[in-house]
């Protein structure tokens, strides 16, 4: 069976393109898949430290088309997980250095062993998107639920559509504030869906903890406290095609707070009756 | 320099080849052609002395065709020394004995099969050895991993037949496998995942966590008594005559310096440079990225930096790696550091803090 190729793209800069690729490579190998990563940002690799093995890398994406070095040498195993694989893109180098061709040409041999191929796709519309898109088939576009980051996304999601591979793509709402969306200081993700008329794949929550993550080294699904990373586990088995539940993320925390949602629940259900 | 082709043995003879770095250059040609895929290796060298990154390199070379460094032929102890740590089988059997060391039982069902399309002589030697072949449909996956099986079952037995008891007793009770088709059903799972990540990477053969070198260790100079006392020789005169290129700047993430000399850098360098020398590289300040000293191949080359943070430290064609647990987020800049300098010690590389 052959692999499937998914980009994650944005278009806007740091709705969490990077932190998504990582995560959801570790829940889907943690499922058993056989995953890699393919960082793409060449010169602002970031794919590395997420996952902690800045310090394992010896050739890149670049050396793999200059022929420095085999595909499989370019590899870097996870330190935890041996299902996951990470092909680093170079950092002294810029986005010229690889060509659509060339990227679909290592997405193609990798789609042969592995499972799943996320390309981790950089900012911006120019070259270094239509490489990472060249050779895959299906997109989830990272969004926020600001503006700004939604019209970006509209934007990439008029070039997914206009591009010859790109066979599906669905929507990844990120940083979602709930009690802000309850005071109606943030747009719904259902209002967000409506303006990009898309399908969302997930939604994660906002969550402090994805900065201690980024900074240890460490995806947060590794975390099996973290509400986020339970959506990113949970966006992992939508795309391995399980029919999962959107977590209810206006979950309090608190004691007294799952008492008055309770209760306000119970009162519902009597005025209805 | 001849390649003798006897069924599924290859012998590489590179007798005459007087350097490490000769020796991979002709290696890595010979491994360019296709009839060298999928096939033992009997590499033949002579006087040549190489250490244990240089046989590494080597290994994965080979592994990188698909095929395997069964047994080396060497005249120099040093190098069968590192051989035998590394597992491979070291014959001193002088010119014409090859046969000798091609054992009856390697043949997988594979590769008799292989042998079966090729000619009729070797469908005799299927008869001989009297396993059926039945295992022709089996998928691409599994039959590398039968072969890698197979190869590693038969390397213990010569292993035992021919070498010194130093090396039978590293070998586990375990490990001698007494059937192959035994030996098929044991691996399961992990030997596939082997198959997939680690046969032919880099990373999987230098920086295998089971080898010492891994990662930077730092010592304390004092306390350390086993530093070897080193002669003055030729490498380090090079050092000495290379002209030297002085920075006065933070290098900072994405930037090469490489020069072909020494290199002094009056700053910082961030995480993400890259500095390469021929020579020795000397930091004032927190060294952060990626250091190659002796970039030609001087074993004698230093790396130098007032604080030692490397993500990466190589030398010559040593390599090792940041520990883990130092990949913090950022050094705090202190008023006093204690410089440090790695350099290679028995084909590692170790950081000394300089105390005085």
């Amino acid at each position: 069976m052959a692999g499937r190729v998914i980009v994650i793209t944005s278009g806007k800069g740091g709705v969490g393109k990077t932190t998504t690729s990582a995560n959801i490579g570790t829940a889907l190998a943690k499922n058993g898949h056989s995953v890699v990563l393919v960082d793409t940002d060449i010169g602002l690799r970031n794919l590395d430290l997420l996952l902690g093995l800045e310090n394992r890398i010896v050739y890149t994406l670049v050396d793999v088309v200059e022929e420095r070095c085999k595909l499989k040498q370019a590899l870097v195993k996870d330190k935890k997980n041996p299902n996951l694989c990470l092909l680093a893109a170079a950092q002294t180098r810029d986005k010229s250095s690889v060509s659509a061709e060339q990227l679909k040409k290592i997405t193609d041999k990798l789609k042969k062993d592995y499972d799943y191929i996320l390309v981790d796709c950089p900012a911006g519309i120019e070259q270094g998107f239509q490489t990472a898109i060249a050779g895959a088939s299906e997109a989830i576009v990272v969004t926020t639920p600001e503006m700004s980051a939604v019209r970006d996304a509209d934007r990439i999601i008029g070039l997914l559509e206009a591009a010859e591979g790109i066979e599906s793509y669905k929507l990844l709402i990120n940083r979602v504030r709930p009690n802000m969306i309850k005071s109606n200081d943030m747009m719904s993700v259902e209002d967000v869906e409506n303006i990009l008329s898309c399908n969302k794949i997930g939604i994660i929550p906002e969550d402090t903890g994805i900065i201690t993550s980024t900074n240890r080294g460490e995806p947060i699904v590794n975390n099996e406290k973290s509400l986020a990373g339970k959506a990113y586990i949970n966006v992992a088995r939508r795309i391995n095609g399980e029919d999962v539940p959107f977590l209810d993320l206006d979950e309090p925390k608190n004691l007294v707070g799952k008492l008055k949602k309770f209760l306000s629940g119970f009162s519902k259900q009597g005025k209805e009756q | 320099m001849e390649q003798c082709l006897d069924d599924n043995m290859y012998m590489v003879d590179l007798g005459e080849v007087n350097s490490a770095a000769e020796v991979i250059f002709e290696l890595s040609n010979i491994l360019d052609n296709d009839e060298v895929k999928n096939k033992r290796i009997h590499l033949r060298l002579g006087d040549v002395t190489l250490n244990q990154a240089q046989l590494l390199s080597i290994k994965s070379l080979i592994n990188g065709v698909d095929s395997t460094l069964s047994t080396i032929d060497t005249k120099s102890s040093d190098t069968e020394k590192v051989a035998l740590s590394l597992g491979i089988i070291v014959s001193n059997e002088s010119e014409e004995n090859n046969t000798e060391i091609k054992p009856q039982t390697t043949y997988t069902p594979q590769e008799e099969y292989k042998e079966e399309q090729n000619s009729e002589e070797a469908y005799k030697i299927v008869e001989e050895s009297d396993i059926s072949v039945t295992e022709e449909q089996e998928p691409v996956e599994e039959q590398e991993i039968i072969q890698e099986n197979v190869s590693s079952q038969t390397s213990q037995e010569i292993v035992e037949d021919t070498l010194q008891e130093e090396v039978k007793e590293e070998i586990s009770p375990e490990a001698t496998i007494e059937q192959p088709q035994n030996s098929e059903q044991k691996n399961d799972v992990k030997d596939e995942l082997e198959v997939i990540f680690g046969s032919t990477p880099v990373q999987t053969s230098i920086f295998d966590t089971e080898l010492p070198k891994e990662v930077y260790e730092t010592k304390n100079e004092l306390e350390d008594i086993v530093v070897p006392e080193e002669e003055y020789t030729k490498e380090d005169l090079e050092i000495e005559s290379f002209p030297t290129k002085y920075i006065k700047q933070t290098i900072r993430s994405g930037q090469v310096i490489s020069y072909e000399g020494n290199i002094i850098i009056i700053g910082d360098c961030h995480p993400g440079c890259e500095i390469k020398a021929f020579g020795d590289i000397t930091v004032w300040g927190i060294l952060g990225g990626i250091a190659h000293a002796g970039a030609a191949g001087n074993q004698k080359a230093r790396v130098r930096a007032l604080k030692m943070n490397a993500i990466q430290l190589r030398i010559a064609d040593c390599y090792s790696r940041r520990p883990d647990s130092l990949n913090t987020v950022y050094v705090e800049k202190t008023n006093s550091f204690t410089p440090e300098e790695a350099r290679i010690i028995n084909n590692e590389i170790v950081v000394f803090k300089i105390n005085d």
